[in-house]
């Protein structure tokens, strides 16, 4: 992380923070008894879920002619929803792992609860391919196993079976990821909490002390599981859209699946982490944390995104013209046209249009429209799956068996019970962990608090107003500009002083004792002062001599390392 | 060494690569068929790719001013000379949709005005193949390719010569320019890709191709980046371009290395899955017909990049990175061979044997410039490459080297990984 930051750049922490208020105001939440809000949409919830566990019970019970699956729409809203789901799981990975990657720090206001948000979907998800077989004892026919069916194992060619590999792998690495972010969170959880709570804790924080050691191991594995989660960020949408494009389906069977499904698995991913992370912002009040200048890189994600899956539609409308292939350009012409043209509208409109609002600066940092648009988008997404699936399955190649779909109550039922599980599993991690990385969050407070830069900095950012290109006369701008930063953090920081040449332990003792705790402090002293602080301490200095202290602590205090070795070897005992 | 200076030395040296490439051209044109294909061809694989990579140091600038980067600044002209390219560029193409225009070549078998009219597929796509479409749209859309390139440029020298632009003023109006840069160049690229490059295989189609030669063209960008700045550093210039800017390129040559792969992969998984006849027949040609460039293509564009890149110490070296990107620029411009050579031949091979219909038998035993790259082709290659880097240093060389007033040049400066 580059310890330079451009002054074009906007703080990503307001109010001033220290490192204990980060502590408080991100913890506290878990500590608290639950706020009546947080009561109530759990006792909503887990309605919604009790009331899908109801539906999965009643498919299973009665079988799947409960739903309305008929034999020209085999998959209706059971794999729209997974899709949708699987889909929105992927915001979490993108903005932990590719941020993480390309070191962007806005990251550190969201990604805890994206990568939650990432397991809850994924675990909505996985419900649908259980269910939609309807015998689901027998569920376990999706695994390749080697007996009744001979030597072949013949399912290892089928992109379904690749997709439970790819996700399983997904949530594996995606859970990892997550856990890995949390464990220094869990240890000040812990280092809070008293009783039973911090043995849970600190059983959850496997015994984190937040040794440079811990810190160094956690670093690296962050970026292992990052470099691992990339590819698997692409590869599990990919093999989603395997799933359509690898049958001979027109509308189905196209190349730019693979890409445009990941590119809009990722907009529909932003759009339900800002979903919720705007009321979460709003309940846990965390506008300091979670600030507009989030939010609007958010925005920023969407609207590439999703005019690049704008791009897709586009690309997939004209080359079904292009192609001549006359049963390619039927599917795309019942899309728009047929008896479901109201959900390819609703895609152009949610998906297309309606990000390019965020053209708009003021829109994009404004709550309330993007809180309106991500849900719009939610619905967009949702309606770009029933699209693919059962606009293009109701009208095959034979007019004969043309067909159509609508769900059964059982069927939305079941919908609504993963979005009950979706926000009961959010609603309790709200509770039991910081719903931001603290840790993460305290690791740009240096350079991203409001304190720190933007307008209301009382410490002047680096090289703030020199633009000189000469390199040395630019490094001193920098060192001129630590000078005053260090100065300012006088208070809170402490410096190892028995760096400098002829200050011992006793010695350090006995300045800080007397308030000069810091390179800066000592740079700035008078060595008369100095002289009187040994005269006046506990223990015998007659043989140390402050009079190289400030001039070494100027060093020090500038990071020049080098010339301080160089003062040291001419200096004698710290005396000239 | 703020200034670059175009030495006489360095120009002679790239005259001389023209003139190579001016030879190879011309003995191209004289040992060719009557229809000249090997040498239109051969002008169209290198038009189209330098040209592409142009376009992606142009729209890599406005990805990288959207996204609020700060990495990049230190280096960020010799992105702007590559982007300078591309007015060049709008020229070569427009040769090009002159010869379609007035049928100075045979590459494109749509542009035949019988095959327009009686071959069935080819009637359905006239709306869009068409010599008025690829010669004004060409110029048209590389024209607005240019224009905000160009803005974008010459904003960010105007930045440069204004210390009291303290509110970075300039570098808004950049942001300005970079936002629409983007949408238009993500739908544009592709219209072109199609016009320029898909459509050599008439018959053809694939909705993930566009998106396929973008990557390719801006993987081959990324590698003459590495090899651009390795070779200013040599020469005592951006001395401020550190291990650390390195390490960040090497790293956008692995990820996007793999990224084009992906890219492959995807859209020769789901035609092989598929095996419908009318699409994999643009594998069964390669694969029948070209298949060392076939296996050639992966193994230089992905297994090699990917497996000396993997470690963190290559992309750190710079003998080893450079010869990387070396390998992988020549891998890509192999990739637009073999997307172009196989459809111009088949559409020569008909056209000189005065049959139109699509399943008629023809010649493809080994011919060196159609099956492999021969001499010739590297000769007009390395022409190319001169006048693209003769276009490169000439822009290079009229502004500072350094964006000193760039709001994030501290954090370009002080870049760490």
């Amino acid at each position: 992380m580059s310890a330079v930051v451009s002054p074009i750049r906007d703080p990503l922490i307001y109010g001033h923070k220290s490192y204990h208020d980060i502590t408080e105001d991100l913890v506290s939440p878990t500590e608290r008894t639950p706020s009546a809000p947080w009561v109530i949409g759990f006792i909503l919830s887990i309605s919604l879920l009790g009331f899908g566990l109801f539906c999965i019970a009643w498919t299973i019970w009665h079988g799947i002619g409960t739903w309305n699956l008929n034999r020209t729409v085999g998959w209706g809203w059971d794999i729209t929803n997974f899709v949708w789901w699987i889909g929105i799981g992927h915001a979490g990975t993108l903005i932990s792992a590719i941020l993480l990657l390309f070191r962007q720090k806005w990251r550190t206001g969201v990604n805890r609860a994206a990568e939650a948000m990432t397991i809850f979907a994924v675990i909505c998800a996985a419900l649908f391919p259980g269910i939609h077989v309807g015998r689901a004892w027998v569920v376990f026919y999706f695994f390749p196993y080697p007996n009744t069916r001979g030597p072949l194992w013949p399912n290892f060619n089928s992109p379904l079976l690749w997709d439970l590999f790819a996700i399983s792998t997904y949530f594996t690495v995606s859970l990892l990821f997550w856990y890995t972010g949390l464990v220094p969170d869990f240890a000040t959880v812990r280092d809070r909490a008293k009783g039973m709570r911090k043995k849970v804790y600190n059983f959850l924080s496997f015994g984190w002390v937040g040794s440079a050691k811990h810190w160094q191991r956690w670093e690296a594995l962050s970026l292992v599981l990052a470099g691992i989660a990339t590819p698997l960020v692409l590869s599990v949408h990919t093999i989603v859209s395997f799933d359509f494009a690898t049958s001979v389906i027109p509308g189905w069977h196209t190349t730019i699946f693979p890409p445009y499904f990941v590119a809009g698995a990722i907009f529909s991913g932003f759009a339900m982490v800002l979903t919720l992370m705007l009321v979460v912002r709003k309940v846990l009040h965390l506008e300091e944390y979670i600030t507009l200048n989030h939010v609007e890189s958010m925005n920023k994600v969407i609207l590439a995104t999703g005019s690049i899956v704008g791009v897709a539609y586009l690309t997939e409308l004209f080359v079904a013209w292009y192609s001549g292939y006359v049963y390619e350009q039927f599917a795309f012409f019942n899309r728009a046209l047929g008896p479901y043209w109201w959900s390819y509208f609703g895609m152009m409109f949610c998906n297309v249009i309606s990000p390019q609002f965020f053209w708009s600066r003021k829109i994009r940092r404004s709550v309330a429209w993007t809180f309106f648009l991500s849900i719009v988008i939610n619905i967009g997404m949702w309606f770009e799956r029933f699209v693919i699936i059962a606009t293009t399955l109701a009208r095959d190649y034979i007019p004969s068996s043309w067909s159509y779909y609508s769900p059964t109550w059982v069927e939305i039922g079941i919908f609504i019970g993963t979005i009950g599980l979706f926000f009961t599993l959010f609603l309790i991690f709200c509770r039991v962990a910081p719903v931001v990385a603290v840790a993460e969050v305290k690791s740009i407070l240096k350079s991203s608090g409001d304190q720190y830069c933007g307008p209301d900095a009382i410490h002047h950012g680096h090289g703030h107003d020199d633009h000189g290109h000469d390199h040395s006369h630019e490094e001193h701008a920098v060192a001129e500009s630590v000078k005053e930063e260090v100065a300012a953090v006088v208070e809170a920081v402490e410096d190892d002083l028995k760096k400098l040449e002829g200050i011992g332990p006793k010695v350090e003792a006995a300045l800080k004792k007397a308030g000069v705790k810091t390179f800066a402090a000592l740079a700035g002293s008078d060595t008369n002062d100095l002289q009187t602080i040994l005269d006046e301490g506990d223990g015998n200095f007659m043989g140390n001599s402050p009079e190289s202290w400030p001039h070494q602590a100027r060093l020090a205090m500038e990071g020049k390392w080098d010339e301080l070795e160089k003062l040291q070897d001419e200096l004698q005992g710290g005396k000239y | 060494m703020n200034q670059f200076t175009f030495t006489g030395r360095l120009k002679t040296s790239l005259i001389i690569m023209m003139v190579v490439g001016l030879v190879s051209m011309g003995l191209t044109w004289i040992w060719d068929d009557e229809i000249h294909t090997r040498f239109w061809s051969n002008y169209l694989h290198n038009a189209s790719f330098f040209t592409g990579i142009s376009l992606m140091a142009g729209f890599f600038i406005a990805v990288c001013i959207t996204a609020w980067a700060g990495w990049y600044a230190v280096f960020k002209r010799v992105w702007e000379s590559f982007s300078m390219f591309l007015i060049v560029g709008l020229v070569l193409m427009a040769i090009m949709g002159l010869g379609v225009y007035f049928g100075w070549h045979h590459i494109y078998h749509w542009a035949d005005p019988v095959a327009a009219v009686e071959d069935k597929i080819i009637s359905g796509k006239t709306g869009f193949l068409n010599k008025n479409w690829y010669l004004f749209g060409t110029i048209v859309i590389v024209g607005t390719w240019y224009f905000l390139s160009s803005r974008i440029r010459s904003l960010s020298i105007a930045e440069d010569n204004d210390d009291n632009d303290t509110d970075f003023a300039k570098h808004r109006r950049m942001r300005l320019y970079a936002a629409i840069f983007l949408p238009i160049a993500g739908f544009t690229s592709a219209a072109m890709v199609w016009q320029w490059i898909m459509s050599v295989d008439s018959h053809w189609y694939s909705t993930l191709f566009a998106w396929y030669c973008g990557a390719s063209w801006f993987v081959s960008m990324i590698c003459l980046t590495i090899m651009s700045l390795l070779y200013l550093r040599a020469k005592g210039y951006l001395q401020q371009v550190s291990v650390e800017h390195m390490h960040d390129l090497g790293k956008f040559l692995f990820a996007f290395s793999i990224f084009w792969t992906y890219l492959w992969f995807s859209q020769y998984m789901l035609i092989w899955y598929g095996n419908v006849g009318e699409e994999t027949i643009y594998y069964r040609t390669r694969f029948d017909h070209f298949k060392p460039l076939f296996y050639a293509n992966l193994v230089i564009n992905f297994l090699f990049p990917f497996f000396v890149l993997m470690r963190n110490d290559t992309k750190r070296k710079f003998g080893s990175l450079g010869l990387v990107a070396g390998v992988v620029f020549i891998g890509h411009w192999l990739d637009y061979f073999l997307m172009i050579k196989p459809g111009v031949m088949h559409t020569a091979h008909e056209h000189l044997s005065h049959g139109h219909d699509a399943g008629g038998h023809h010649d493809m035993s080994f011919q060196l410039g159609v099956q492999m790259p021969g001499f010739l082709e590297i000769g007009t290659m390395i022409g190319f490459l001169g006048l693209f880097l003769f276009v490169f240093f000439s822009a290079l060389s009229k502004a500072s080297l350094v964006a000193k007033n760039d709001p994030y040049i501290h954090e370009s400066l002080h870049h760490h990984v």
